[in-house]
């Protein structure tokens, strides 16, 4: 049985993987929400493909906005694929390090959070 | 699925806010009192993993894409819905803070429906269904599907009470796009649970282990 040492590792390892890939192979087609959207304001039918121009109309008045530092999983034009690997696999790790570290101090014994 | 911050008024993501954060304080008692510290690496790679599969576009034709979601399988693997909450949650902070993938105000929102209905239909469907069927693979699957489908139908709601979608509209295209997505979560769900209990049996939940060979009945 895998110690969980190395069960750590291939997990991560393998989450790490399926994020690179993810950056060359996802589709860029909008999501199911997006391509709702896209329905409802009549830019695309339920079945038929979705336009290459189409743009989600954004109400922003009285709405929340924030700029975040990697929007879409990028780090902007010029970088391209890289840029997105970059970002992927930093939130790969990120996610990973973010539970593990939460969880440890949470089980560590004499601490509370 | 990720509500974006301009879909939804303030105070409607206050209120979701509001509700989420009960289930968060929940699955934070969760993870401190009633999960196994043994459980541990498991709960960090599942982050991991739901992270990268929710950064993976999956075609599901009609011009239209979708990434799993993972509660059903948190849920299941850990044997608990606050599974899903809490390691959703912490998910969906990092996707909302650093990459702009659902909003701040609408986090609330997206912790409800992926996290915590995700997480309770994935775990209370696979509990019923597999208490029915006795299979793992069948339970987990339908399981799964339903996790992706209704928290699909859930944000078509709370679009419509903010005033971004329709109703029927809304539901509608939700409820195909994402019933397609749900086949492939359902199909993942269950090949990595087979992963899981390959390599590391003990950490996965005992509800989900085969049932033991009889030699006579």
């Amino acid at each position: 049985m895998m110690d969980n040492r190395t069960f750590l590792i291939v997990g991560l390892v393998i989450s790490l993987l399926v994020g690179s890939i993810a950056v060359f192979m996802a589709s860029s087609d909008p999501d199911g929400l997006e391509s709702t959207a896209l329905v409802i304001q009549g830019d695309k039918t339920l079945t038929g493909a979705a336009p290459e121009d189409a743009k989600i109309h954004e109400v922003t008045e009285g709405r929340f906005s924030y700029e975040s530092p990697m929007p879409d999983y990028a780090l902007g034009e010029e970088m391209g694929s890289a840029g997105g690997l970059v970002a992927i696999l930093a939130g790969t790790i990120l996610a990973f390090l973010v539970v593990l570290g939460l969880v440890y101090v949470m089980k560590a014994p004499g601490k509370s959070v | 699925m990720h509500i974006p911050d301009f879909a939804i008024p303030i105070y409607q993501g206050v209120i979701y806010w509001a509700i989420a954060l009960v289930f968060v304080f929940l699955a934070v008692r969760w993870a401190k009192n009633d999960m196994n510290e043994e459980k541990l690496p498991l709960v960090a790679v599942l982050a991991a993993a739901i992270f990268a599969i929710q950064s993976f576009n999956l075609p599901v034709s009609m011009g239209t894409s979708g990434h799993l979601v993972g509660g059903a399988l948190a849920a299941i693997v850990l044997g608990s819905p606050f599974a899903a909450v809490f390691i959703l949650t912490m998910v969906l902070i990092v996707q909302g803070v650093l990459f702009g993938d659902g909003g701040i105000t609408t986090m609330g929102a997206n912790i409800i429906n992926m996290g915590v209905i995700g997480g309770f239909v994935g775990f209370y469907s696979y509990k019923g269904i597999k208490a029915a069927t006795k299979s793992m693979p069948v339970s987990a699957f339908i399981a799964a599907w339903l996790a992706c489908l209704i928290p699909a139908l859930a944000c078509a709601v709370e679009m419509f009470i903010a005033g971004t979608f329709p109703l029927m509209e809304g539901l509608v295209a939700m409820g195909i796009y994402h019933a397609i997505i749900g086949v492939i979560e359902g199909v993942i769900t269950v090949a990595a649970i087979y992963l899981i209990m390959n390599v590391r049996p003990d950490l996965v939940d005992s509800g989900v282990k085969p049932l033991k060979k009889v030699s006579a009945v």
